[in-house]
């Protein structure tokens, strides 16, 4: 069953349903908000903040927009609050190492590990504009539309600053690892 | 241009999202532009390095909490579907025994009325006797109550304190410590979910008292999350309090209000003058 069905359940009243939602979304929101706050606790606290708000405004849910793409809006609204009451901290990453894979040769697992660490460097280095919109598209695998819909833009806006986020990353990523890719 | 227009399709093209014409276009362009062809090729290591970056896992306990908060609504939800499916058929019921023609009409208040007088009298009496105990029992559960309330607002988790401020609403007496504690996680608890339901707590329960609508008035300036103030600008035009005026005037001048707060603090100052 679809998501939007589901929603559609749990705006008529059977809120039990939103289990359901809540163990298809709740990693990935997780994930959004580690990326955009660098810390564990406080971003599980805000996809409970995410799916209150789901349950007590469900009646504004309108089933012409995506499930995700209303999940996103509201994260967004509540990162923004949190971000709000604590205007100056740096966000960063608590710990690169959570990051790493451990499947691989020694030699390439040390080399990937650098690698790794360092785009992470690179990604908790960038403005919050591009990295929220860059880790909606790369990381949450999110429509063009869908994000267009959450950032309240047009499709081609979103087409041009994934680009730009990418490049950013890209320049930030070689600076730190004094290399270019040849 | 051209390669502005076509570097913008990178990253689709590296999600394997582009279609086949799309795609073969950008192909095409690659091979006669060597700086774009870089950028491909730089973008490529990049994203190609995000696979390897293994995500977070958030931890089990987040979902126990979720499915606490969760419970804790539904029974709430359906408690108060119980009471509003109970109401129905009662009006139905009463409705229906009530006679049609107005004779019967006035014989049956008249008999409802002797009916009232004489039974008064019967409990008044039988009352006398048994007060003291049931006044003691009912204040050992409005105390037991005030406890729960007050300890579950001091816990930890934004669960077990929205529990709390749910418990106040079962409090018959209106209890200074609790309206208190409810002002004060108004003002400083970490949580929006937990302050905005006790902006309607205390709305419910300490609305009509006049200092706490003065301290509701304080909390708007406080605030810096929009939803709280604005469910605290509602809460003070239900309760047509004039004298709120004053500050949501200031909160209209204020540059730096949220535009959305702005707009309702409007609205609120001119809904109060109506009133006048």
């Amino acid at each position: 069953m679809g998501d939007e069905e589901i929603m559609k359940d749990v705006r008529a009243g059977n809120v039990g349903r939103l289990e359901l939602l809540f163990d298809r979304h709740s990693r990935p929101l997780f994930r959004y908000f580690m990326h955009l706050t660098g810390n564990r606790a406080v971003s599980e606290d805000l996809v409970q903040e995410v799916f209150f708000r789901i349950l007590k405004y469900r009646h504004t849910y309108q089933a012409d927009t995506t499930f995700r793409a209303w999940l996103y809006q509201i994260g967004r609204n509540v990162c923004m609050d949190h971000a709000g009451r604590r205007k100056g901290e740096v966000a960063l990453p608590e710990n690169a190492g959570e990051f790493s894979s451990a499947e691989m040769p020694p030699d390439r697992q040390y080399q990937n590990k650098e690698e790794t660490a360092l785009l992470h460097r690179a990604l908790a280095a960038m403005p919050r504009e591009k990295r929220e919109v860059l880790v909606m598209s790369r990381f949450l695998d999110l429509k063009y539309d869908e994000i267009a819909s959450i950032l309240k833009c047009e499709v081609g806006t979103v087409k041009v600053r994934v680009y730009r986020a990418l490049r950013d990353l890209g320049d930030r990523f070689f600076a730190l690892g004094g290399e270019r890719a040849s | 241009m051209i390669c502005d227009r076509m570097r913008e399709q990178i990253p689709e093209c590296l999600a394997g999202r582009l279609d086949a014409a799309t795609r073969e276009k950008l192909i095409d362009h690659l091979d006669t532009c060597s700086a774009c062809r870089a950028d491909m090729a730089e973008l490529g290591v990049v994203w190609r390095g995000i696979d390897s970056m293994s995500e977070p896992e958030p931890s089990p306990a987040m979902r126990a909490r979720f499915l606490e908060t969760l419970n804790a609504y539904q029974e709430g939800y359906q408690e108060a579907q119980r009471r509003q499916a109970y109401n129905i058929p009662q009006r139905s019921f009463w409705a229906g025994l009530w006679p049609s023609r107005p004779a019967w009409q006035v014989a049956f208040s008249a008999a409802l009325l002797l009916a009232g007088v004489l039974g008064g009298r019967y409990f008044a009496d039988a009352r006398a006797t048994r007060n003291p105990e049931m006044a003691q029992l009912q204040a050992q559960v409005e105390n037991l109550r005030q406890l729960v309330t007050l300890s579950l607002l001091q816990e930890q988790s934004p669960s077990s304190r929205l529990r709390g401020v749910t418990y106040s609403y079962q409090m018959t007496q209106p209890d200074p410590q609790v309206e208190q504690e409810l002002l004060h996680t108004v003002n400083h608890d970490s949580n929006v979910n937990v302050r905005l339901s006790a902006v309607e707590a205390i709305g419910a329960k300490f609305g009509r008292n006049v200092q706490v609508q003065r301290a509701l008035v304080d909390a708007i300036a406080v605030q810096e999350s929009p939803l709280v103030q604005l469910a605290l600008i509602d809460l003070l035009v239900q309760l047509n309090d004039k004298d709120a005026l004053p500050a949501l005037r200031r909160l209209v001048q204020d540059k730096d209000t949220d535009d959305e707060v702005r707009q309702r603090a409007g609205l609120a100052v001119q809904r109060l003058e109506s009133t006048r």
